[in-house]
């Protein structure tokens, strides 16, 4: 309440420094008449010149006087919005209509809410990372602080980097091709070709993967104008069911500070769909399940499932 | 216009069941379909008339005329395929057929021998499945199954997956693998390697044309 009442004095302040400004502006521009008129008709040259003298030193006090009540006006007006913890956003409290739109009482809730969960990611980041992944045992020595720091390089990484990571997995797999294009800046897409039996679109952004799309080999990947088309689903509902799970597997695969090797096991599980419509399920036995055959494979052995049949 | 060099696919002939006629069996199968949960999607054609090399472009030496095969389908209604037994196969635009009566003087037409089969196209998941009655003339002569599994281009890579779909509503009368299948391992499965299946089936229906409709094994 002490905060809005504050304001409340402060807005008759603003009036008045209002007023003072126009006082000022006036003052200033009868200087300016005052010089534009020159001296005026008198009879001697030294009345004439005294006459003036007195009329300009006049109007500049009077300029003086005003700036004066300004100063003294905009102390008291002060800077509302730097006092305010929420800056600008604190002047949504002056809403009258506090029940028609809640909007501050929402905001402070937002905002202490981010706060509470942005301590908490932190502890979790921090237990997480004692937790050693299985490929990654180098990983002990990086201590919790210094993660932060260690996420935003990975994001500049010089693309001459990200090429050799692409062409190494490229000769790891020979049933596997790889076709990497930068068709808008610096971001890699990959088209991925295993065998004859599926393509993969990978939109990369420096060495993460962003978004995989799964299609038949047999299927168009490229828009009309020749460009990779990052966006239409595959035709084949076999296809749509093995993509929800490459998304899947790009949340699993996750190692901020190796994302060479997230690519990597990346592309060693994409490579076990070579055999998408040879392996039955390991746990029924069957091909089919629903009319589709497995389309799951397991993150550590590679196993086929039904998307059912997997625990 | 669905994309060229699609689907592994195979195509059996479906024995008629005992005690029954083939308007019945092919009932029998479509509702065993739909119990799957097939959805239909209209119906589909595909004929062929048999050719054979005139007398007059014949050597003396008396050796026999080969026979050509003109067949068209209707999954691929701007094609015509030209077939030799064990020989090469053509894909022409349809504009083929007019081509074949300019050509009277090398290719006759053999009579009575055009040979069809028309059916039901259904659809479940990523499998198409098309049942057919085979026809000859006026009389029906057999069932046509032909099973398409679009996403699959390498033909020999899903057999045993399509084998297990053919058992579901099949039961026991599965075929065994077709042909097609071994000759290139890992080769790209094309609408030809489906018009030689259906040329297959066709010849074999044929030569059992003496024996009565009903007593298909």
């Amino acid at each position: 309440m002490a905060d809005v009442l504050s304001v409340g004095v402060n807005l008759e302040a603003f009036a008045q420094a209002i007023s003072a400004i126009q006082a000022l502006r006036s003052s200033v521009s009868r200087v300016f008449d005052c010089l534009k008129d020159g001296m005026r008709n008198k009879e001697t040259l030294e009345g004439r010149e005294k006459a003036f003298i007195a009329h300009f030193q006049d109007n500049l006090h009077s300029v003086n006087r005003d700036l004066n009540e300004l100063e003294r006006l905009s102390n008291l007006v002060g800077k509302p919005s730097e006092n305010h913890p929420l800056h600008n956003s604190g002047l949504l409290s002056l809403d009258p209509v506090q029940d028609k739109t809640p909007l501050y009482s929402q905001l402070l809730q937002a905002y202490k809410w981010s706060n509470k969960l942005q301590y908490h990611a932190g502890l979790a980041s921090g237990l997480l990372n004692q937790q050693s992944l299985k490929r990654s045992a180098n990983q002990m020595g990086v201590s919790a602080k210094r993660r932060p720091k260690a996420q935003p390089t990975t994001l500049v990484l010089p693309p001459q980097y990200v090429d050799d990571v692409i062409s190494r997995i490229d000769r790891m797999f020979p049933e596997m091709s790889i076709h990497l294009s930068r068709p808008n800046g610096t971001s890699a897409m990959l088209l991925v070709t295993l065998g004859k039996v599926l393509k993969v679109i990978v939109v990369m952004r420096s060495l993460f993967i962003d978004r995989t799309i799964v299609k038949g080999y047999n299927e168009n990947v490229h828009t009309e104008d020749g460009k990779l088309d990052i966006w239409s689903k595959s035709n084949y509902q076999v296809f749509q069911k093995v993509t929800d799970h490459a998304t899947t597997a790009l949340l699993h695969y996750q190692l901020p500070q190796m994302p060479d090797v997230v690519v990597r096991s990346f592309m060693t599980w994409l490579r076990s769909y070579m055999k998408l419509f040879q392996a039955p399920c390991q746990r029924c036995g069957k091909f089919l399940q629903d009319g589709l055959p497995p389309t799951w494979r397991d993150f550590r052995t590679l196993e086929a499932f039904h998307d059912t049949c997997r625990q | 216009m669905r994309p060229f060099l699609l689907e592994g696919g195979s195509v059996s002939q479906m024995p008629v069941a005992e005690g029954k006629n083939v308007q019945q069996t092919v009932e029998l199968l479509t509702r065993k379909l739909e119990m799957l949960g097939a959805e239909k999607q209209g119906t589909f054609c595909v004929d062929c008339e048999t050719y054979h090399t005139a007398a007059s472009t014949l050597g003396s030496q008396g050796q026999a005329g080969k026979l050509m095969y003109v067949m068209h389908n209707s999954e691929y209604p701007l094609s015509c395929f030209a077939l030799f037994e064990n020989g090469p196969c053509l894909v022409a635009d349809t504009n083929f057929d007019v081509l074949m009566v300019k050509l009277k003087g090398f290719f006759q037409s053999a009579k009575a021998s055009k040979i069809e089969t028309r059916g039901t196209r259904y659809q479940y998941c990523d499998f198409l499945v098309k049942v057919g009655t085979v026809t000859m003339g006026p009389s029906a002569r057999g069932i046509s199954v032909e099973v398409e599994y679009g996403p699959c281009v390498v033909a020999s890579d899903c057999w045993s997956l399509l084998l297990e779909f053919l058992q579901s509503f099949l039961g026991s009368h599965t075929p065994g693998a077709p042909t097609v299948f071994g000759n290139r391992h890992d080769a790209v499965y094309s609408p030809a390697d489906t018009m030689v299946q259906y040329m297959e089936l066709f010849n074999k229906i044929r030569k059992q044309q003496q024996v009565p409709v009903a007593g298909i094994r």
